[in-house]
């Protein structure tokens, strides 16, 4: 048997070194022990992910099955109009919607983007079917795509930069006055109209005014203390 | 824990404590402990499985599966195959999904002389998880041909289970008029390097009973007293060379066994906490110093006036109608925040002391020692976990940090106090 040099502690005979402090085991008189077993494992265990492939099925075959059914009623009986597209649409978005339920390791990134890329095409099925005014294009594809682009955004912004609740409420500020006034333009160039900032500058200003003093509170750490201690809970 | 009895579908309540326990799941935490028994021999996989196999219908509220209602969660019992008893693994106490390894909320893992129980806190508390082990451990002895009564900790497993092991125990006995506000001052907290998901590090200390009990009685305390003096200690001077910028008071989480207060047989949770604490600020504390404060605290605060109040408390917030009509999903996340903002910076670390194992004295020679895993800490922290058997009492740190600071200071102090320390690791040394 050794002792640790350092803590002086018995060491389990196929220990190498002292795992308190480190120090290495030198025992001219009794060498490490490498052929007896230690005292734990060596073999790592891994935690097998929950399976939910019940659940994705008996999902999915509720949104086929009402899919399907829909469009069949459409073809056949009430002829009318192509409605049961929006079923058809409203089923695959809500499927795209489930998949991080379904899939444990769906990275959030590639699921808000499905999402964004799901809400376009619901958008492009109702623009098919109401087509006239050119909305579509113009309108809801490139507000869809910037809302997406928003959104992913602060995603990263919360789960790679280790930010304060203040730093994000300052981009989120930041998302809406530039979102805002997108629609602003948007519309603008929707009904063909000079580019100019009207009601959208009352949201710019407000959002400004917050963030500007969000970032000072930031940036001066006297202050930050003082708010911590006034708004804790 | 209140059995809902309906011959064919029985349900079981959560009890007090059990209800937090779920709430922190996390796809990288699970509140799972580890008790171990090492024998004198190898272990005999196919034996160790017939015993689980025999032992486990006795422990109804083992042999369950946990369930979502709409306003809370549910115990169920659980007739799927298993649990199987697998090869053990350098990771113990990882993540237990609820719906993984056929629903059971339980794991049987054996290594060489080892064989070792993993148990769902929501089940049971390492108390009456003990009652498991022990059943367990003694059937699988008698598979092996010796005779080994009952008492002491082996149930029989042709009596039908008592009611009272099945019941919470807490309704039972809160019944205190005044109930102690909860909240308590934010204590220091180690910083340590986080290890990569899934690893806990391991250091366990076998020390001979005797040196404890004459060193303890030395200082004139009791082994648990001495033993938390030491490890406040420890943790003071790990403040001191972090040289922290602003001091806080180090606190220990201590479950205290409610059935040496209470009497009852139940085998569900039945503890309560308490945090003996040192504050730095008011002044340098020798280590006589600080086991006097342990003492006192231990002896003022440990009896069934006190602790039946601080369950009092709990109890009411189960029992208010307000709360209980919140829906599940609204309750974990207050809880979840509650836990995490408040209870788990109250303390430093956690200490627990199962005390001496007893067995039938058939049992003895095929023992060597029982060992306690407190599991994968929720917060960059150590845990330590003391339990003693005969001549041995080991004391085994589970930590989620690189560092092994407290651990060394805690020993080093033990082993100047004259006790022989005999360390067994699952730190990566070479």
């Amino acid at each position: 048997m050794s002792y640790c040099v350092n803590c002086g502690v018995e060491l389990h005979a196929t220990c190498m070194a002292c795992p308190l402090c480190g120090t290495r085991v030198l025992n001219p008189g009794q060498p490490v022990d490498r052929e007896s077993p230690t005292p734990f494992p060596a073999r790592k265990g891994d935690v097998t992910p929950v399976q939910k492939g019940d659940l994705m099925i008996l999902i999915s075959i509720i949104l086929a099955v009402t899919a399907g059914v829909c469009g069949l009623l459409n073809l056949l009986i009430f002829r009318g109009s192509s409605w049961s597209l929006y079923v058809i649409g409203g089923c695959l978005l809500v499927w795209v919607f489930c998949l991080p339920i379904f899939l444990n390791r769906l990275s959030p990134y590639v699921s808000l983007f499905l999402d964004g890329a799901g809400i376009a095409m619901y958008f492009g099925i109702i623009a098919w079917l109401h087509p006239g005014s050119g909305w579509y294009p113009r309108l809801a594809f490139p507000l869809t795509v910037l809302a997406t682009g928003l959104i992913l955004l602060f995603a990263v912004c919360v789960r790679q930069v280790h930010a304060s609740i203040l730093s994000r409420a300052a981009l989120v500020l930041g998302e809406i006055a530039v979102f805002t006034v997108a629609v602003g333009f948007l519309i603008d160039l929707f009904c063909q109209t000079a580019l100019s900032i009207t009601w959208s500058a009352i949201v710019l200003t407000c959002c400004v005014i917050i963030d500007a003093a969000l970032i000072t509170i930031i940036r001066r750490a006297r202050l930050r203390e003082e708010v911590r201690r006034r708004m804790h809970i | 824990m209140s059995k809902y009895m309906n011959d064919k579908n029985p349900w079981y309540r959560l009890d007090l404590s059990a209800i937090v326990y779920p709430t922190l799941q996390r796809k990288n935490f699970s509140s799972v402990y580890r008790l171990s028994v090492v024998l004198n021999e190898t272990v005999e996989p196919d034996l160790l499985q017939k015993a689980v196999d025999r032992t486990l219908p006795r422990f109804p509220t083992f042999k369950v599966a946990m369930r979502k209602g709409v306003f809370w969660r549910y115990l169920e019992p659980n007739d799927r195959p298993g649990p199987f008893v697998e090869p053990d693994i350098a990771n113990p106490c990882m993540p237990m999904y609820f719906q993984n390894n056929s629903r059971y909320l339980i794991r049987i893992y054996y290594y060489q002389n080892r064989i070792s129980l993993e148990v769902f806190h929501s089940l049971s508390d390492g108390g009456g998880a003990m009652y498991l082990l022990r059943t367990m451990t003694a059937v699988y002895l008698r598979l092996k041909g010796y005779p080994i009564p009952v008492g002491f900790g082996v149930l029989d497993l042709y009596e039908e289970p008592n009611p009272e092991e099945l019941e919470d125990a807490y309704i039972r006995y809160a019944s205190s008029r005044v109930r102690p506000p909860r909240s308590r001052e934010k204590t220091y907290r180690i910083r340590g390097t986080r290890e990569p998901f899934h690893t806990l590090n391991i250091i366990t200390g076998v020390l001979p009973v005797k040196q404890v009990l004459s060193v303890a009685k030395h200082y004139q305390v009791s082994v648990t007293e001495y033993l938390n003096a030491v490890l406040l200690h420890a943790l003071l001077k790990k403040q001191k060379e972090d040289q922290v910028f602003r001091e806080l008071p180090v606190s220990i989480a201590m479950p205290v066994n409610l059935r040496r207060f209470f009497p009852s047989r139940t085998l569900r949770n039945f503890i309560t906490m308490v945090y003996p604490s040192i504050d730095p600020r008011m002044g340098e504390y020798t280590f006589e110093e600080i086991l006097i404060q342990v003492h006192h605290y231990m002896r003022y605060y440990i009896n069934n006036k006190f602790l039946n109040a601080d369950i009092t408390t709990n109890a009411a917030v189960t029992k208010n109608p307000l709360i209980r009509v919140v829906p599940l999903f609204f309750k974990d996340f207050v809880v979840r925040q509650f836990y995490k903002r408040v209870q788990d910076k109250q303390s430093s670390a956690g200490l627990t002391n199962l005390g001496v194992v007893e067995t039938p004295e058939e049992m003895r020679p095929h023992i060597e020692r029982f060992d306690v895993l407190m599991g994968q800490p929720f917060s960059a922290r150590t845990n330590c976990a003391i339990v003693s058997y005969g001549e041995n009492l080991s004391i085994s740190f589970a930590s989620s940090i690189v560092e092994a600071d407290v651990e060394r200071l805690f020993f080093r102090k033990l082993v100047q106090d004259g006790i022989h320390v005999k360390i067994e690791s699952n730190r990566k040394t070479g």
